[in-house]
C-alpha cells in the first residue's frame, strides 16, 4: 500500500483528493425554488484535467482519470456520499464467513455499455489482471490482502501464475474471496476504482480500450478530445439509480483559476475545487451556489520522535499536549484559512465510520494558560521547535499563525521550516532528518477509522515516519484486525485511538472541506466525502 | 547659499594661505579631498546621506522606533486591519497584516536584512572584482587572458537565474547564502572596470618611478596602483548597491531568498501581493521602504560618481 499512500500525500499537498467512488445511490431531489424547468437529458460540464494514463481502472491514481473512471464504472459497493458508509451497488450481498473469508453475490441484470452482462467473472478476471506484475498497474497493491497476491505480484522476478488463489467463482454470480490475513475492513476497499469490473473486450487490446473505455456505470463514453475534454452520455440501460441528467462533459483545465473564472461567467457548470487565490471571494462571487462540504481528510503536526529537540524535553507527551492547547484552531481556520477548514477534535474526521465526537477532548481545545503550565511542567519552556512543510502547498500562512500562537502562549521558540516542494519535504521525512515537527496531511483511502489510525500510528506502518511506537495501540489495532465483524473492529479502533491521546504522536489541527461551487445552469449539486460531486444527482436547467 | 559658498571658499583660501605661505610648495589636493569637497556641497549627497544614515540606525536598533515585536501576531483583533494614520509610531500606524502583525514594526525590523544584504554584497563584489581586475590588468599576458575569459563566463550568467540555481543548492538559507550567491555572480562588472583602470594607471610615470626606486610588486600594487585605480570601482559599486537590495527582495519574493520566517521586505512584499485587493497597505509599506532605500543608495552612487569622475557627469 506504500504506493497508494504516497499518492495520497501528493494529493493532500496541493490538489484535491483522488476519488474512489462510483456514483449512484441515495439521492434527495432538490429544488432551490426557482421557476426554471429541469431538463433530464441536459449535459453539464465539470472541471477536470487530462488523465495521466489511458482509462484502466487499476491504473488510475490521479484526480483527472479518477473522476472519469468513477463516472464510467460501478463497483460492487459504493460509499454513501453523506455518511461514507458502505452500501451495496452491483453486489446483492457481501457476507463474511470467517475472519478472512467472504462470499459476494453479484446482482443479475447489470450490463456493460456494449451489452455484455456483468458477472462474477467480470470482477475476478479484472482483479487478477490488475494485480499481475506484467501489467504494471499502479493500484496493484490494493489487491495485496487477497490470498495468492504474492504469486501474481512477487517483489522480484516474473509471476508464477496469473490467478490469485484466494479468488474463486462457484457460479457465474458468486465470488468467494479468501484473504491472506484477517482484515475485517477489507470490504471497504471494494468501493475503490481498482475493484471495478472489466468487459471481455478489454483483454484483447487494453491499450485501445483505454482510449475508448467501456464500463458498466451510469455514463458511457462518447468522445475523448485529448487536452480539451472527455464527453459522456447517460447509459440508457443502467441498472442502478437513474441519473437525473443527460451526461457529463469533463472539461480539462490546466489551472484552477481559469476554471473558476469560467464558472463565475457560467461557461463551466460544476467546479471541482476553488483555487487558493480565489478562496477569499468565492462565497461573494457565487452566492448561494458556493459549496462547502466536509471532506474526509485531516491536517496534523506530527512529531519526529527521533529528533534531539524533542528528545531533550523531559516529558514530551505533556509538552506536545501543551503545544496543542496553545493553538487557537477556531480563529486560524476562520481568518488565515478563510473558513476552508473545520477545527479538528480528534484524529478521525466526522464522516468516517468510527468517528467519535470530541475524541481528543481538552488536549485539542484552546487554553493558553493550561498550555503554558503544561509546557513548563514538561520542562520544555526553553525548547526551540520548527514545523517542516512544503512551500508549494499553500501551508506557509497557517504554519506562521500556528507558530505565533505557540511562541506567544508558551514561550517556546517556533519557526516554519520550508522545503521547496512536496517531494523534497517527503524526502526529509522518510530519511528521518526532520528537526522536530512536520506537517502531515492524510486523505482517506476508504471512510473507516482504521485508515486514519493504523496506517499512520502503527509502529510498523509505512505512514508512521515520526518513529512513534505505542505497545497498547499496536495491541489494540492487532486485536481489531482479527475481530470477527466490522462493527467490532471499528469499536476496537476507537479504543486504540483513545490510547493515542495519552502520548500525542501528532497534534490534530483541522479537517478539510471541499470548497467548490456551480454555475447558474445547474442545480442540486452536492459533494461526497472524497470531494467529488455526486454526478448522478446534478440537474440541468432547460435552456 | 551662494553667500555661504563664498565664505567657505574664502575661508579655505585663507587657511591654505596660512598653512603654506609659499604657493609654489603647496601640495595639490588629492583626488579624495577634492571629491569630499564636491560632495559636501551636493544637495543630492546630503539628502541621500541623511536618509541612509537613518536607515542604518533603523537597521542597527529598530527597537528605538517601536516597542512592538515584528513577530507578535494577534489574529483575533487585528486580521488585515487598515492603517490608522493618526497613531504615529504606534503598532497600528501602518495597519496589520494577514497574521495580525504590526506592519509598522515589520517594516522597521525588515530593514536589517535588506541593508546587510546590500552592504555585504557590495563589499564582497568590490573586493573580489577589484582583486581579479587588478591582477588581470597589472600582469597582462596569459593571466589576463585566463581571468578575462573567466569573467566573461560569469558575465554570461544572468544574476537572477544564476542566484536561483545557487540558492536552491542550500538546504538552510540565511542572509549569508543570499550574499554568497550574489557575490559569486556580481563581481564581473567590477573586475572589468578595475582591469581597465589598472592598465591606465600602471603606465603612468609615478609607477615607473616607484619601480625604478626598487619597490616590490606588492608595494607597487597596493600603495601606488590600487589607490589611484579604485575610484571607478567605488562609483560602480555604490550605484549597484541599490540593485542588490532589490534583487534580494526579488529572490525572497520568489521564495528562494531569505527563509520565509525571516522578517524582510522581500518576504512581506511576497505575502502582501496575495491580498492586494482586500488590504493594499500590507503590500504598500514594505514596497515603499524598499523603493526609498534603493533610491537613496542610487542617489548616493550618482553623487559619488559626479565627485570622483566629473567627466562622466
Amino acid at each position: 500500500m506504500r504506493g497508494a499512500k504516497s499518492a495520497k500525500w501528493v494529493a493532500i499537498a496541493g490538489v484535491v483528493a483522488l476519488a474512489a467512488t462510483a456514483c449512484g445511490g441515495n439521492s434527495s431531489s432538490g429544488n432551490d425554488g426557482k421557476a426554471k424547468a429541469v431538463d433530464p437529458s441536459g449535459v453539464f460540464s465539470y472541471q477536470s484535467n487530462e488523465p495521466q494514463h489511458p482509462i484502466q481502472p487499476a491504473n488510475v491514481m490521479e484526480t483527472g482519470g479518477g473522476r472519469i473512471t468513477d463516472a464510467l464504472f460501478s463497483g460492487l459497493a459504493d460509499y454513501n456520499p453523506k455518511s461514507g458508509k458502505l452500501e451495496n451497488l452491483v453486489a446483492q450481498s457481501i457476507e463474511q464467513n470467517g475472519p478472512s473469508d467472504y462470499t459476494i453475490k453479484v446482482k443479475k441484470g447489470w450490463t456493460f455499455h456494449n451489452g455484455e452482462p456483468v458477472t462474477a467473472h467480470s470482477f475476478v478476471d479484472a482483479w487478477n489482471w490488475g494485480a499481475d506484475t506484467k501489467n504494471a498497474q499502479q493500484n496493484a497493491s490494493w489487491f495485496s490482502d487477497i490470498q495468492g497476491y504474492s504469486d501474481v505480484h512477487p517483489d522480484k522476478g516474473s509471476p508464477k501464475t496469473d490467478k490469485m488463489s484466494g479468488l474463486t467463482t462457484p457460479d457465474d454470480y458468486t465470488i468467494k474471496v479468501k484473504l491472506a490475513n484477517p482484515a475485517p475492513y477489507w470490504t471497504y476497499k471494494l468501493g475503490y476504482s481498482a475493484f471495478y469490473p472489466l468487459p471481455k473486450a478489454f483483454y484483447s487490446d487494453p491499450k485501445k480500450y483505454g482510449q475508448e473505455p467501456v464500463g458498466n456505470g451510469p455514463y458511457e463514453f462518447v468522445k475523448w478530445n485529448h487536452n480539451k475534454d472527455f464527453l459522456t452520455k447517460t447509459y440508457a440501460k443502467y441498472a442502478g439509480p437513474k441519473p437525473k441528467n443527460g451526461g457529463i462533459d469533463f472539461k480539462f483545465y490546466t489551472t484552477s483559476e481559469a476554471a473558476y473564472q469560467d464558472a463565475v461567467s457560467n461557461n463551466l457548470d460544476v467546479l471541482d475545487q476553488v483555487a487558493p487565490t480565489d478562496m477569499a471571494k468565492y462565497h461573494q462571487d457565487l452566492g448561494k451556489r458556493a459549496v462547502d462540504a466536509p471532506q474526509n481528510a485531516i491536517q496534523t503536526i506530527a512529531v519526529a520522535e527521533y529528533a534531539p529537540a524533542i528528545k531533550n524535553v523531559k516529558d514530551h507527551a505533556k509538552f506536545i499536549e501543551g503545544l496543542s492547547m496553545a493553538i487557537d484552531r477556531a480563529t486560524i481556520t476562520k481568518t488565515v484559512l478563510a473558513g476552508s477548514r473545520t477545527p479538528a477534535t480528534g484524529f478521525v474526521p466526522p464522516a468516517v465510520d468510527g468517528y467519535k465526537a470530541n475524541a481528543c477532548g481538552e488536549a485539542c481545545s484552546y487554553n493558553p494558560a493550561k498550555a503554558k503550565q503544561l509546557v513548563q511542567e514538561a520542562d520544555g519552556a526553553n525548547a526551540s521547535i520548527s514545523i517542516l512543510y512544503n512551500a508549494d502547498g499553500g501551508h506557509k500562512e497557517w504554519v506562521t499563525a500556528v507558530c505565533a500562537n505557540i511562541t506567544q502562549n508558551t514561550g517556546v521558540k517556533c519557526d516554519g521550516d520550508a522545503k521547496a516542494d512536496f517531494k523534497t519535504a517527503l524526502d526529509v521525512r522518510t530519511k528521518k532528518k526532520v528537526q522536530s515537527l512536520y506537517r502531515s496531511g492524510w486523505v482517506q483511502d476508504y471512510p473507516l477509522n482504521a485508515n486514519f489510525l493504523k496506517d499512520l500510528y502503527g509502529s510498523t506502518a509505512a505512514g508512521n515516519e515520526g518513529g512513534y511506537s505505542n505497545k497498547d495501540f499496536d495491541k489494540l489495532a492487532a486485536k481489531a484486525d482479527k475481530a470477527a465483524t466490522l462493527e467490532e473492529s471499528v469499536k476496537l479502533y476507537q479504543e486504540a485511538e483513545a490510547a493515542l491521546y495519552k502520548d500525542m504522536p501528532a497534534i490534530p489541527l483541522w479537517y478539510y472541506k471541499t470548497n467548490a461551487g456551480y454555475s447558474e445552469n445547474v442545480t442540486n449539486v452536492s459533494y461526497d466525502t472524497f470531494g467529488k460531486p455526486v454526478f448522478t444527482d446534478v440537474e440541468v436547467y432547460k435552456k | 547659499m551662494s553667500e555661504a559658498l563664498t565664505t567657505e571658499t574664502a575661508l579655505e583660501d585663507k587657511v591654505a594661505t596660512e598653512a603654506a605661505p609659499n604657493p609654489s610648495q603647496d601640495r595639490p589636493r588629492s583626488l579624495w579631498s577634492d571629491a569630499w569637497r564636491d560632495l559636501r556641497r551636493n544637495p543630492v549627497f546630503v539628502v541621500s546621506g541623511l536618509l541612509i544614515l537613518l536607515l542604518l540606525v533603523i537597521a542597527a536598533v529598530p527597537s528605538l522606533f517601536t516597542s512592538v515585536d515584528p513577530k507578535f501576531a494577534d489574529l483575533a483583533h487585528h486580521y488585515l486591519k487598515p492603517p490608522n494614520y493618526s497613531h504615529i509610531g504606534q503598532a497600528d500606524w501602518f495597519g496589520y497584516d494577514g497574521q495580525g502583525r504590526s506592519v509598522y514594526s515589520r517594516v522597521l525590523y525588515g530593514a536589517r536584512a535588506s541593508i546587510i544584504v546590500g552592504v555585504c554584497t557590495t563589499f564582497g563584489v568590490a573586493v573580489l572584482g577589484a582583486l581579479v581586475g587588478m591582477f588581470a590588468g597589472y600582469y597582462g599576458g596569459w593571466l589576463d587572458s585566463l581571468l578575462s575569459r573567466l569573467t566573461d563566463v560569469f558575465f554570461g550568467v544572468p544574476l537572477l537565474l544564476g542566484a536561483i540555481v545557487i540558492l536552491n543548492a542550500f538546504t538552510h538559507r540565511t542572509v549569508w547564502s543570499v550574499v554568497v550567491a550574489m557575490v559569486l555572480l556580481g563581481w564581473t562588472q567590477i573586475a572589468r572596470v578595475m582591469r581597465g583602470s589598472v592598465i591606465t594607471v600602471k603606465q603612468q610615470d609615478f609607477v615607473q618611478a616607484a619601480r625604478a626606486l626598487g619597490a616590490g610588486t606588492g608595494r607597487i600594487l597596493f600603495r601606488h596602483i590600487l589607490p589611484n585605480a579604485v575610484a571607478p570601482v567605488i562609483v560602480v559599486s555604490t550605484i549597484a548597491l541599490g540593485g542588490y537590495i532589490a534583487t534580494e527582495a526579488t529572490l525572497s519574493y520568489l521564495g528562494i531568498g531569505l527563509p520565509p520566517s525571516a522578517v524582510s521586505w522581500g518576504n512581506d512584499i511576497s505575502s502582501g501581493q496575495t491580498v492586494i485587493r482586500t488590504a493594499p497597505h500590507v503590500l504598500f509599506f514594505p514596497s515603499a521602504m524598499l523603493s526609498i532605500t534603493v533610491l537613496a543608495f542610487i542617489m548616493l552612487g550618482d553623487a559619488v560618481r559626479d565627485a570622483l569622475d566629473p567627466k562622466l557627469r
